[in-house]
Parts: C-alpha cells; sequence; structure tokens
C-alpha cells in the first residue's frame, strides 16, 4: 500500500511527556494515509538540522555531546555512539539515495566527512569562522554547502575532499580540502538551507539568515538570483519539489509560501537579470498564522511527496500541517510534547521508483577508524591503500555499463511458459526426428487417421519409399559394376591363355621342323654313306679287278672317308 | 463433408463466428457459452488447426471465462492424438497461462458447485500431465514438459504442492536420450519449479530437497564426466555438450537460494569450472558459455563448508587478486615493472628466465598451470572478469569489496602500456634485457586485452559504488586515460574507456576540475572522430589529391565507379565497410555524459565545438539536448553563445521532451480554484463514463453518414464481404459481377439497418444484463475480422482503406456490420442448414 512517512526528532526538555513517548527522541511516524506513530529511538537529543536519514540508518549527533548516535531502521534498535573530537552542530548524509557518507558540520568551522562503509573520516579545514550550524548536499552528490553563524555559505566539492589521488593543482590553488566557491551575501547569522532538485549545472540554492533575508542563488556560480526580504527572522526554509516556490517558519510558528513565478511569462523570473538586483519584499500579512499562539516556533519544515502539504515541526513538542493551496493549517499531525527540531520526509513506501532501487544496503557501518592507516602508501602518492575496503551487502546484480544481453535460459526461465523461438525450435527437431527415422513413419503412418495431417505421412511415405528405390538403384548399379569387373578381368586372363598357347604351338612348330630337318639330316647321311659304302664296294671290286690289293684301297678310302664323315657329321652336329 | 479449399474453410469460420457472436449476445450465461466452445472445438477437429486456434482465440475473448478454457485445454489434451499435440502446445500453454486466476486459486475453500469442478478439471490435468510425462513418444514427453511449465507459471504455490510425481517424471527424461530441446526446457522447468519452492518451506521439503540433488546429478551428467579420485570426486567437461551453457544458468539461479542443498557438489562444480574456464581441455567455449562459468565460479563460495561459509567471499575475492597477480608475474615479465604494490604482504613469484613461459602449478583458486604468452593472457584476463563478476553479483552477507586491492591491481596492469614504435623508456616502460624481443612484441600485441578487462572491472566497480565512487574517481580516471593515451588504436580499447569514463562523469563530473577535464578531453577529440561519418566523397577526394595513389589498382577502379555515376558522388555515400555499433554506441554516450555533466566553461571551446559539431552531423538527440542545456556560457565582450536548438527541432519536432524544452509550460504553483477543478475534473470524468457509449455511438453514426461523401472507397470496401458471401447464396460465377454492383447499394443500406438495430440493442442491454459490455465484444472482434475478408480482395482492400479514410479502426467498425448481419433471419436459416450440411 502506498504510504509516505516522516521521521521528526525532538530536543529533551524540562516538559514530561507521556508513558509511550518516554525517553524517546527520534519519532518514525506515518503521515499518509493515517497519521500513526511506526516506531520510536530512544535516548537522542537533538538542536536543528541534526538528524539525517539515509535508507538503512538514522545518525542524529546529540545537544551539547561530540557524539552521534547510529540507529538501524532495519532491526529498530540503537546500533552504535560514534565520538568526535568536536561537537556537531549539523549532519546531513551524502551518497544519493545510498547515503554511505555522513557530513558533519564542527564547533570548531570545519566539516569532517565520514565514509560510513569503509570507515575513512576525513576533514576539512576550518573555513568557518564560527560553528557550521546547516549542512545540504546537493541531488548529484557532488557539492555540499554549509552555513555557519559567521553569516556565510561555503560550496565544497566532494569528490575533491575524499578523493586519494589530488589533480595536480596550479599554483595559486587552494588545497583540495578547502572550499571551492564561498557566498557571503548574508550578513547575519545562517540559521537554513535548502538546495533545489535539478541534477543540472542551473540548480539554485535557498538560504535564510537571522538579518530578515531569505536569498535564492546559484551554487555552481555563486551568482544571486533573488533576494527576499522577509518581515520577521525566518529559522527554516523548505524548498518546492518543482523549485516553484519555497517556505519559511517564523519564530511565532507562523509560515509563509514565497513564490517565484509571480507573472506568466515564459522566462524563469529567477533567471531574469532585471529582477535580479532589486530585492523583493514580502508582506507580513501574507504569513500562515498557526491555530494557536502557544504552538512556538517553527523548527523544520518538510514537504509532502506531492508538494500539496507543508509540515511544520513546532517548539510546542507539535507537528502541523499546511494545505499549500489553500495557504492555510488544516491538522496537527503529532505532539511530542518537547520541542521537535528536525523532520526528514522519507520517500513513499510502494512506488516503483527507479530511484529509490537501491543494489546493495548496509547492515552495519563502519565506525571512523582513529588511527591513520588511510593515509597515502608512502611510495605511492595518491594511491588507495590496501585496507581500503567497502563494506555493504550487494542485492541485485548491477546493470553494467554494457548491458548484457538477455540470455534465452532468463528470458525462458519467466516467461509464461516458453518463448516462441525455443518451442518453434523444439518442433523443428521433433519434425526432424520424425523423418528420418523408418520405424517412426510406420507409427505416424499407422496413426494418421485425421484428415489434417494426411498429407504429411502421404509424403512421408512417398519420400521413404523413394529412398528406397533410390537404395535399390544404387545396390544394383554396384552389383552391374562388380559383374564388369569380374568380366573384365576374364577376358584378359583368356587372352593371355590364349597367346601363351599361341606361343606354344609356335614353340611346338619349331620343335617340329627341327625334328624334320634332323631327319632328314640323317636320311641324307645314310644315302651318304650308302653311296659311299656302294663306291667302296665298287672301288674294291674294281681294285681286285684290277689285281691290286682290294684291301688297301679300301683302307685308303676308308681314311678319306673317316674324314669326310667326321665332316659331315660335324656339320650335321652344328 | 470435409472442407479441403480455402473459401470453405473460411465459410465455416464465418459461420461459427457469427454463430457463437450471436448465440453470445442473445444468452449470455455461462454453460450456453461454454457449450458453444465446445461444440465449436468438435466441429472445428476436421478444419485445420490453424483456424482452430485462431477461432478458439477469439472465442476464448468473447467468453473471458478460466474455467471454459481450462476444460477445453484438459479436453483437448485428452483428446487429441499424442503426434499431434506439439503443433498446439503453444497454444494451450497460452491458454492455461491465461487461466491463471483459477489455477492459482486456493483450493481449500471450495463452497460453491463451480469450485469443485474446477478442482476436478485440475485434477484431470494433472493425471494427463503426469501421464504424458511417462508417455513412450517422444512428441507426448515434449508436450508435456511445455505444459508443465505453462501451468506452474500459472498456478504458482496452489499447482506445485503435489507435483511431486510431475517432478520426478521431469528429472528422469533428463537421463533419456529425448530431443535436444525436450531436455533443455526439462532443465528450464525444474529449474523454475526449485526457483519457485523457495520461499515456501512446505514445498521445500516436500519437492526441494528430496528432488534437487538428483536433478544437480542428471544435469551435471549431461556436460560432463564424473571422476573418482581418491582424494574425491571431480567431474570432467564434455566435449561439444549443447547443454552446458543451460545447465550452467540453471546451477547458478539456483546456489543462491539452496546453498546448503549444492554443499556436496561444490568440489565437483569447482573442478568442472576450472577446466572450463581455464581452457586447459583445448576444447573452444563460446563465450556465452565462459560468461554464465565466470559468474558461476564466482558465486560457488556459497556453497563452501559450513565453516569457511562466513568468510568465503572475502577469501574468493582474495585469491582472485593474488592470482592476477601471480599471472601478471609471468606474463610481465618481459620489462622491468616500475609498480609498487600498496600491499606489503603481496609476495612475487620467482622466475626462470631461461625457460619458455610458463606457470606450471596450480594457482590459488585451484586453476591449473598454463604456458605460452597467450594463455597467460587468458588467464589473467578470465581473473579479472571473475573479479568483476564477484563484486557485482548479489552476496549473500556484508561483504567487504576490498577497493584497494583491487585499484592496486589495476593500476599494475595499466602502468604497463604498448610504448610508441617499441622504443622503451618513452612511456616509463623499461625492458628486461633477458627476455628475448619476440617475447616482447607478443607481450604487446596481449596488453590491449587486459587492459579493456581491467576497464571492465573498473566499470563494475563504479556501476556498484555508485556516488561512492568519489573517492577513487581520480584513481580510475588517471588509469583509463593513461591506457587511452597509448592504446587508442585499438577499438575495444576505446569502446571501454568510453564506457567507463562516461559512467565516472555521470557521478563525479559536475565537481570535476580543470585539470580533470583537460585530460578528458583528449579522449572527446578521438570520441567525436569515431562518431563522425566518414563518407566517400571525401576517399575519393583524398585519392585525387594524392597522385601516389592512382597507380594501385584497388583504389583506382573503386574511384573509377564513383566517376562513372556523379549520383552516387552527390549522395556522399557512407564508406562501406564494417560498422562497429559497439564503439559507435559508447562514443556517443561519452559524448552526452561530457555535456550534461562537465561544467561547460571548463571545456575548451575548440572541443566544444567539435563535440556540437559531431552531434548535428550524427542527430545524437539526447547529446543535443544535453548541449543545449548546457550552453557555452557568454564570454566577456562577445554576444550570447550560439545554441544547437535550431537543429534539436529541425530533427526531433514531434519529440515531447523537445516540445518541453523550447515551449516550456511549467505550471505556475497552483491556487485554490485549480484544486477544486481538480475535484471537479473528476467528477466529469465520471460522468464522462456515464455518457460513454451514447458519445461513442453517435461519432459512429456521424462518420457513417459522412461515408457516402468518401462514397467509393466505401463501396469498395463492402465488396471484398460481398463477394464472400455470394458463394453462400449458390449464386453461379457469372451473376456475380452483376450482382455486385446491385449489391453495393444494399448493403451500404443495411449497414444503416444493423447499426439502428445495435444501437438499440446497445441502450437495452445495460439495463438487462450488466455483465455484458457491448463495445468491449466489438472491441475484440473487429481486429480479428480483417484477416476473415478473402485475401485477394483484403489486400486491394486495405490499400483502400488507407487511401479513401485516415482511420483504419473506423474502417472496421463500419465493415462491422456486415458481418454482423442479424436483423435478416433467412440468412440465418440458410447458415443453419450450410451447418447442418457441413456436418453431413
Amino acid at each position: 500500500m502506498l504510504s509516505e512517512s516522516f521521521v521528526a526528532s525532538t530536543l529533551s526538555s524540562a516538559k514530561t511527556p507521556t508513558a509511550t513517548l518516554r525517553d524517546v527522541g527520534i519519532c518514525l511516524q506515518e503521515f499518509q494515509p493515517s497519521p500513526q506513530l511506526r516506531s520510536t529511538f530512544k535516548k537522542s537529543s537533538t538542536t536543528t538540522n541534526c538528524l539525517a536519514v539515509s535508507p538503512s540508518h538514522i545518525f542524529s549527533a546529540q545537544a551539547d555531546k561530540a557524539v552521534v548516535h547510529v540507529y538501524s531502521r532495519e532491526k529498530g534498535n540503537q546500533e552504535a555512539l560514534v565520538p568526535f573530537p568536536e561537537r556537531i552542530r549539523s549532519i546531513a548524509v551524502a551518497g544519493a539515495k545510498y547515503g554511505d557518507v555522513l557530513v558533519l558540520g564542527t564547533e570548531g568551522g570545519r566539516l569532517i566527512l565520514w565514509e560510513t562503509c569503509t570507515g575513512r573520516q576525513v576533514a576539512t579545514t576550518a573555513s568557518h569562522l564560527q560553528p557550521v550550524t546547516s549542512i545540504v548536499v546537493d541531488p548529484t552528490s557532488n557539492f555540499i554547502l554549509s552555513g555557519s553563524d559567521d553569516a556565510s555559505i561555503h560550496v565544497w566539492s566532494i569528490p575533491n575532499i575524499l578523493s586519494f589521488s589530488k589533480p595536480a593543482q596550479g599554483r595559486d590553488r587552494q588545497p583540495s580540502n578547502a572550499p571551492i566557491r564561498t557566498f557571503s551575501n548574508h550578513r547575519a547569522a545562517i540559521t537554513s538551507l535548502a538546495v533545489g532538485h535539478s541534477a543540472g549545472r542551473h540548480n539554485i540554492a535557498v538560504s535564510t539568515a537571522k538579518d530578515n533575508t531569505a536569498i535564492a542563488w546559484d551554487y555552481q556560480t555563486g551568482r544571486v538570483l533573488r533576494t527576499y526580504l522577509l518581515p520577521f527572522s525566518a529559522t527554516c526554509v523548505a524548498l518546492d519539489p518543482v523549485d516553484r516556490a519555497f517556505y519559511v517558519g517564523y519564530e511565532d510558528g507562523s509560515a509563509q509560501s514565497i513564490v517565484f513565478y509571480r507573472s506568466n511569462s515564459a522566462q524563469n523570473p529567477l533567471h531574469d537579470p532585471s529582477l535580479q538586483s532589486t530585492p523583493a519584499q514580502v508582506s507580513a500579512e501574507d504569513r500562515w498564522l498557526p491555530p494557536s499562539a502557544d504552538s512556538g516556533a517553527i523548527k523544520a519544515l518538510a514537504l509532502s511527496y506531492d508538494g500539496t502539504t507543508l509540515l511544520s515541526a513546532h517548539e510546542s513538542g507539535k507537528v502541523l500541517s499546511w494545505n499549500i493551496a489553500r495557504r492555510k493549517f488544516t491538522a496537527s499531525i503529532a505532539d511530542y510534547t518537547h520541542p521537535v527540531t528536525n523532520l526528514v520526509m522519507l520517500p513513499p513506501n510502494g512506488l516503483p521508483l527507479s530511484s529509490q532501487d537501491l543494489k546493495r544496503t548496509i547492515h552495519t557501518i563502519v565506525k571512523p577508524r582513529v588511527d591513520n592507516s588511510f593515509a597515502d602508501p608512502a611510495h605511492a602518492p595518491g594511491a588507495v591503500p590496501a585496507e581500503y575496503a567497502f563494506n555493504t551487502h550487494i542485492l541485485a546484480s548491477s546493470t553494467q555499463p554494457k548491458s548484457r544481453k538477455p540470455s534465452q535460459f532468463s528470458q525462458a526461465l519467466t516467461h509464461a511458459y516458453f518463448p516462441d523461438s525455443m518451442i518453434e525450435e523444439g518442433l523443428a527437431e521433433l519434425a526432424a526426428l520424425r523423418q528420418p527415422g523408418g520405424s517412426d513413419v510406420i507409427r505416424v503412418a499407422a496413426t494418421s487417421s485425421s484428415h489434417a495431417d494426411t498429407s504429411v505421412p502421404a509424403t512421408t511415405q512417398e519420400d521413404t519409399h523413394v529412398a528406397d528405390l533410390e537404395a535399390e538403384v544404387a545396390m544394383l548399379k554396384k552389383r552391374v559394376a562388380v559383374n564388369d569387373t569380374a568380366r573384365h578381368a576374364n577376358a584378359s586372363e583368356v587372352t593371355k591363355l590364349r597367346s601363351d598357347l599361341a606361343q606354344l604351338q609356335d614353340y611346338i612348330n619349331e620343335l617340329h621342323e627341327k625334328q624334320e630337318a634332323a631327319q632328314q639330316d640323317k636320311v641324307q647321311r645314310q644315302a651318304r654313306k650308302e653311296e659311299r659304302e656302294t663306291k667302296r664296294r665298287e672301288a674294291w671290286l674294281a681294285a681286285e679287278k684290277k689285281g691290286r690289293n682290294g684291301d688297301a684301297v679300301m683302307r685308303k678310302m676308308e681314311i678319306d672317308d673317316g674324314m669326310l664323315t667326321s665332316e659331315s657329321d660335324d656339320q650335321s652336329d652344328e | 463433408m470435409m472442407p479441403t479449399s480455402k473459401p470453405e474453410v473460411q465459410d465455416t469460420y464465418r459461420h461459427s463466428f457469427r454463430r457463437v457472436a450471436k448465440e453470445a449476445r442473445r444468452e449470455l450465461k455461462e454453460d450456453n457459452l461454454s457449450f458453444f466452445y465446445n461444440d465449436l472445438l468438435q466441429r472445428l477437429e476436421p478444419v485445420s488447426i490453424e483456424v482452430a486456434e485462431a477461432l478458439s482465440s477469439v472465442c476464448y475473448v468473447l467468453v473471458a471465462m478460466a474455467s471454459t478454457t481450462l476444460r477445453a485445454v484438459t479436453h483437448r489434451l485428452t483428446t487429441t492424438p499424442v503426434d499431434q499435440l506439439p503443433s498446439i502446445a503453444a497454444f494451450l500453454a497460452a491458454s492455461l497461462s491465461d487461466c491463471a486466476e483459477l489455477l492459482s486459486a486456493p483450493q481449500a475453500q471450495k463452497p460453491g458447485k463451480g469450485d469443485s469442478d474446477h478442482a476436478v478439471q485440475i485434477h484431470k490435468l494433472k493425471i494427463r500431465l503426469a501421464s504424458l510425462l511417462q508417455d513412450r513418444s517422444v512428441e507426448g514427453r515434449w508436450t508435456a514438459v511445455v505444459l508443465v511449465k505453462a501451468t506452474v507459471e500459472a498456478g504458482q504455490w496452489e499447482i506445485l504442492r503435489g507435483y511431486e510425481p510431475i517432478v520426478r517424471g521431469l528429472i528422469g527424461i533428463l537421463a533419456k536420450p529425448d530431443p535436444v530441446s525436450t531436455r533443455k526446457m526439462c532443465i528450464i522447468t525444474l529449474t523454475r519449479i526449485f526457483h519457485l519452492t523457495y520461499q515456501y518451506p512446505t514445498l521445500v521439503r516436500e519437492i526441494t530437497t528430496p528432488h534437487l540433488p538428483g536433478f544437480v546429478t542428471a544435469a551435471l551428467n549431461l556436460v560432463s564426466t564424473l571422476v573418482k579420485l581418491p582424494s574425491g570426486s571431480s567431474r570432467k567437461p564434455k566435449p561439444n555438450t549443447p547443454f552446458m551453457e543451460i545447465v550452467l544458468h540453471s546451477i547458478l539461479e539456483l546456489i543462491p537460494r539452496h546453498p546448503t542443498i549444492f554443499r556436496p557438489f561444490g568440489t565437483q562444480l569447482s573442478s568442472l569450472l576450472g577446466d572450463i574456464l581455464s581452457s586447459s581441455s583445448q576444447v573452444y567455449y563460446p563465450e556465452q558459455v565462459l560468461d554464465v562459468a565466470e559468474q558461476l565460479f564466482a558465486s560457488l563460495y556459497r556453497c563452501a563448508p559450513k565453516d569457511k561459509s562466513g568468510h568465503g567471499w572475502n577469501d574468493e575475492c582474495k585469491s582472485t587478486i593474488w592470482s592476477a597477480h601471480r599471472a601478471a608475474d609471468h606474463v610481465f615479465r618481459a620489462i622491468a615493472e616500475q609498480w609498487e604494490s600498496v600491499d606489503p604482504t603481496l609476495v612475487h613469484t620467482k622466475q626462470h628466465y631461461s625457460k619458455e613461459l610458463a606457470d606450471p602449478s596450480a594457482d590459488a583458486l585451484g586453476f591449473p598451470g598454463w604456458a605460452g604468452i597467450h594463455a597467460g593472457t587468458d588467464r589473467l584476463v578470465i581473473l579479472l572478469r571473475i573479479l568483476s563478476e564477484i563484486i557485482s553479483l548479489p552476496s549473500a552477507a556484508t561483504v567487504a569489496i576490498p577497493l584497494g586491492s583491487i585499484l592496486d591491481l589495476t593500476s599494475r596492469l595499466t602502468s604497463v602500456t604498448i610504448p610508441p614504435n617499441g622504443e622503451a623508456s618513452q612511456n616509463g616502460v623499461q625492458f628486461n634485457p633477458q627476455i628475448s624481443r619476440d617475447e616482447r612484441e607478443l607481450l604487446w600485441a596481449e596488453l590491449p586485452r587486459i587492459h579493456i578487462a581491467c576497464m571492465d572491472l573498473l566499470a563494475h566497480v563504479v556501476s556498484v559504488l555508485e556516488t561512492s565512487t568519489a573517492p577513487i574517481s581520480q584513481n580510475i580516471l588517471e588509469q583509463v586515460t593513461w591506457v587511452f593515451k597509448h592504446e587508442k588504436f585499438c577499438r575495444e580499447v576505446r569502446s571501454a574507456s568510453y564506457d567507463l569514463l562516461s559512467s565516472v562523469l555521470k557521478l563525479t563530473g559536475p565537481a570535476m576540475t580543470k585539470q580533470s577535464v583537460a585530460s578528458v578531453a583528449s579522449v572527446l577529440r578521438v570520441t567525436c572522430h569515431d562518431l563522425l561519418p566518414q563518407f566517400e566523397d571525401s576517399i575519393a577526394a583524398k585519392a585525387q589529391t594524392d597522385p601516389k595513389s592512382k597507380s594501385k589498382g584497388g583504389q583506382g577502379t573503386a574511384n573509377a565507379d564513383s566517376f562513372l555515376d556523379p549520383e552516387l558522388r552527390k549522395k556522399q555515400q557512407l564508406k562501406a565497410g564494417p560498422q562497429f555499433p559497439e564503439v559507435q554506441q559508447a562514443a556517443s554516450g561519452l559524448l552526452q555524459s561530457a555535456l550534461a555533466y562537465i561544467a561547460p566553461e571548463l571545456l575548451a571551446p575548440s572541443i566544444r565545438a567539435e563535440i556540437d559539431r559531431t552531434i548535428i552531423l550524427t542527430s545524437n538527440k539526447d547529446a543535443m539536448l544535453a548541449s543545449v542545456l548546457n550552453p557555452i556560457p557568454a564570454a566577456k565582450g562577445r554576444g550570447a553563445g550560439s545554441s544547437l536548438m535550431p537543429f534539436l527541432v529541425r530533427s526531433y519536432p514531434e519529440q515531447m521532451e523537445v516540445e518541453a524544452l523550447v515551449r516550456p509550460r511549467m505550471p505556475v504553483l497552483m491556487s485554490v480554484p485549480e484544486l477544486d477543478a481538480y475535484a471537479e475534473m473528476e467528477e466529469e470524468e465520471e460522468a464522462d463514463e456515464m455518457v460513454d457509449e451514447p458519445f461513442t455511438n453517435t461519432s459512429q453514426t456521424t462518420s457513417f453518414l459522412k461515408e457516402p461523401a468518401v462514397a467509393t472507397a466505401g463501396a469498395q470496401k463492402t465488396e471484398p464481404s460481398a463477394a464472400s458471401v455470394a458463394p453462400l447464396q449458390k449464386r453461379t460465377y457469372f451473376e456475380e459481377t452483376p450482382a455486385k454492383s446491385h449489391s453495393s447499394p444494399a448493403s451500404e443500406q443495411q449497414p444503416v439497418q444493423a447499426k439502428k438495430a445495435r444501437f438499440e440493442e446497445k441502450a437495452q442491454a445495460p439495463a438487462s444484463v450488466p455483465a455484458y459490455q457491448p463495445t468491449k465484444v466489438e472491441a475484440s472482434m473487429v481486429p480479428k475480422q480483417v484477416p476473415a475478408v478473402s485475401q485477394a480482395p483484403a489486400a486491394q482492400a486495405t490499400s483502400q482503406l488507407t487511401a479513401g479514410a485516415p482511420l483504419p479502426v473506423d474502417d472496421s467498425d463500419d465493415e462491422l456490420p456486415t458481418l454482423n448481419i442479424e436483423s435478416d433471419t433467412e440468412d440465418d436459416d440458410e447458415d443453419e442448414d450450410e451447418d447442418v450440411a457441413m456436418e453431413g
């Protein structure tokens, strides 16, 4: 449910409150929808501007003591009691929505910055001559405005004060923990400060002082935008959420709204140079008077989230609400008996505000370290010391500078069922699964009695048939190829055999011829032998006839013959 | 009769549709509606599924009653053959998620009859899903997984109670050789179930505690193999598994919620992740897998043994930083580092310069050793990325982010940059003479990767700390500008620097000093150069002026083209080439932050002019807005500074922020009458609601009466519907053409009748049946009618519609009566006959 609350702190006084509020110093009160006390924190007594609220903690600087009480909003108890060397006259939280840095204004006129997550503590120069009574931090958490009883307002740069590594300074530059600008248009002690809600370069600040003035000025340049001469000295100031007006509270318990816009001109009158030099007189009759005179001075002012209701904290212990549009008192919200000195509105619960979305939270603050361990290491000036650690509880995965692409998984995990891409992928896979497997096809074909799907199985059936045929063809082709090769092999064998045969026949023929030749030779030799025989016999006969020794002739002839035969034999042998 | 052709299907559609619409008007009782719904579903069984889907979604909107839908879903789920279920699974799941109210309604109190009926339906659904999960067919299981997820999302606690058997079935599927998608979806569904049980102790006891270990084992088995070692079991990743990413995601999702259950898997997981991240197995893992593995590794400390879990985060962070230092010791051995650690406890590893660059032993995180400079850089980058994840993932408790050590590490890594021209000592880098030149040059090549990882780490730091970055922002700025100065040639270094710088500027820009701005300014110049479009023309011009380039073949031909086509040159074609959207995006983001957050008086006028020129040329709206809102301060002696406002208004005249900027209408602080006016306005609004219907009706009728003025368009419009009605009335095709000309005036007359009839009905309807809202029915019907018109004329008609009348919504409204003819009863009877014929 949407609800809006505020934190109020009181200064203990002689009065005795009711039993429920005994000892209570800080109250967390629901304002809308129904005003009622939600929780309380005890043992605190604060003066004005001494209460600071972060998302996890409440800090209250104690009146007349050099101590800051730290209360845990989560646990609802007092978490720590932090002593400081000087009295603290005003505090504020810096660090935008996290409130990691506590800014303390001391009695001696310096600021102390305490990083509640690391325990580091940095002090500035004592630039104020009087106690620092009011501190505000701008929406970007880059600048601190501090007002003092010495009538000056200093503007400080948080990064400059906190930075380990000091940027190189020019010759004539101040040390980095000195104010970067001073606003000294007020003539008396500063009572209250308010800063505009812009994160841009032209943000405004409104300051009130005891010289009965309120000045709207540009803290980035120190330029005065408008001076208002108030009927009385304002004790506190609050700015409209859209910076259209500011509200001041007076000692007599009355409040007043001062609207920047008077005419319908398109130009912001604050930036109209013709008006900047002339102070505007604010009439005392325009005040919104409190319901009774005994309500006491307004100590603090706060505005509701929608900017339509003004809350005022009074010395009498009452918190009153005012209708801004009707310009009058509407109701009394609470009564804490003791003077209410601070009023801090909390951001509403139940609105999905991205600006209030915390990526981390602090459960326990780290007390300021007294030792000087965060000083620069001797060998490396400007380096961050090794002990410097940031204590926090990381809640949500921080949005990275390069926003990571949401993965398929994270999309699917929180989808109502599954993203379309995933379903399609699955369907495709199922379809693919159905195609090649033979058994699947048969099963689908058998069950596809439905008309809607007949085409699909039919085609698949055909497809498989074709595939079968193709396989068969391929097989046959292969077989033919095998046969072919076999036949080729046979043929070549045959031809080889044939050629072998022919060779053999040739050889046989040759052999035959040789044999014939040998036969003929033999026959011729026989014939010659017979011829010689007959010749010899004829010669013997002739010799016998002539009366010579036929034998001698025979022998002679034999020798001749022998030579002859040997010759002829030799020839035949060849 | 089975519908085969398109027109007939459409006829069926139209008939059924008309019937439902009519009946719904006549009798608004739930039972009747559900009867018609089921009747339609049965009738449409033979018609194609698309039509059925479309029609049932139309019917669903008409009926708007979850119980009917639920019954229909269960009916379809039980009657449809299993192998056809996947095609309607998405539709069924969508229907289920639409009856979320019913499914998540507590069943403890069930006073009414209807409620018990719902319980029966839900029970039926659960039974069917459980049996489908066990189905023999792949399709059945696939559908079951999809629908289980849908019911779980819709029903949450009510459904999860008693889902124990289904969880068991789902885990069983993981072990089966089902399709990849089934198993993937199964993992997601189970993760979601365990994710949802987290908040409810009863469900944790019933489902998570008994089944989560089984799921983790099954999931890990999908991606890895278990290796039993004497010291304990470890897991080796399976190469090439499609499940790696999804399993790691799932475990990453579950570890923070059920850390105790994951405790036994701690060592297995770390060995598996160690293998993946150290890439020791020579397997390539895609970027997403590495990404999720890093995140998972960074959250492993949650399942550390109980006695250590308190310090787990801090220990893991510390050992990651130490491992990174150790890897850097090896990788950077080619140079003599000037850096000195701020942490005196850090010990450097001894080097053997004679050996090849390698770290043979396992480091503090248990990653195995590596060899070679590329592997070393890989390791360093992975460690830096793990560190980024550690500091950005949600932590279990309060942790101490060691900013000092992190910045110490990044300052070490960024202090070494590539020396210009490879010369030593120009940027303070001193070479180690014991190492060869080759290795040194390899190191130069690897350096940009290391620096990109450093800058990503710093970007994570900034993103976590936000405004608390202030103490260290100056250190970060120095490191970035240093690296940028020496390595701006690398595109990714530029991109990472732009991102980091712009996030730092957002936080501490307003308070930046002149010196810091000056150091950023040099980066801004390069940024402008990155963003400015490169024109073909300028290249051509360059080529022309340079005579030497003419001799080069490639450029010569490119120029020839631009000479040949003078149009091409006129158009100033953008240089074709690879686009780098990341760099451009980062660069425009940086320019925008620079304009918005840096004090304009600190930026040198020349740079400001360059930036303004760039954002005009790139039409960067946000940057132009930032420039207009932070104008150049008027210098003394000169006139007012120029503003980009004309450019902004010319380029984006219709944007709201431009309007708000140029014509501010900030309301003055409200006064009393205004407040009262606000209250009156509310009353008026109520009154408006009261008279809303007559008002819309009159507007409709008036717009219709104007119709004759737009005559042709109106006549044309009615044609398609007349044509599609024609076959119903058994006209022959030849008669149709003359019939058209007759029917168009007739159908113009008809709407008037119908409109009037409807008018009366509307006047009566709220009185008789308050629950029934005719306007709503109309609205829901209108968009569905457009596709009902047959295709060819439809295209024609729509084109005419856009041409003839500016408001398409009105047109479809006017078209409505022709589809809604209820005054003529004969037509209805015909319809009935037709329907009977259809069934027969």
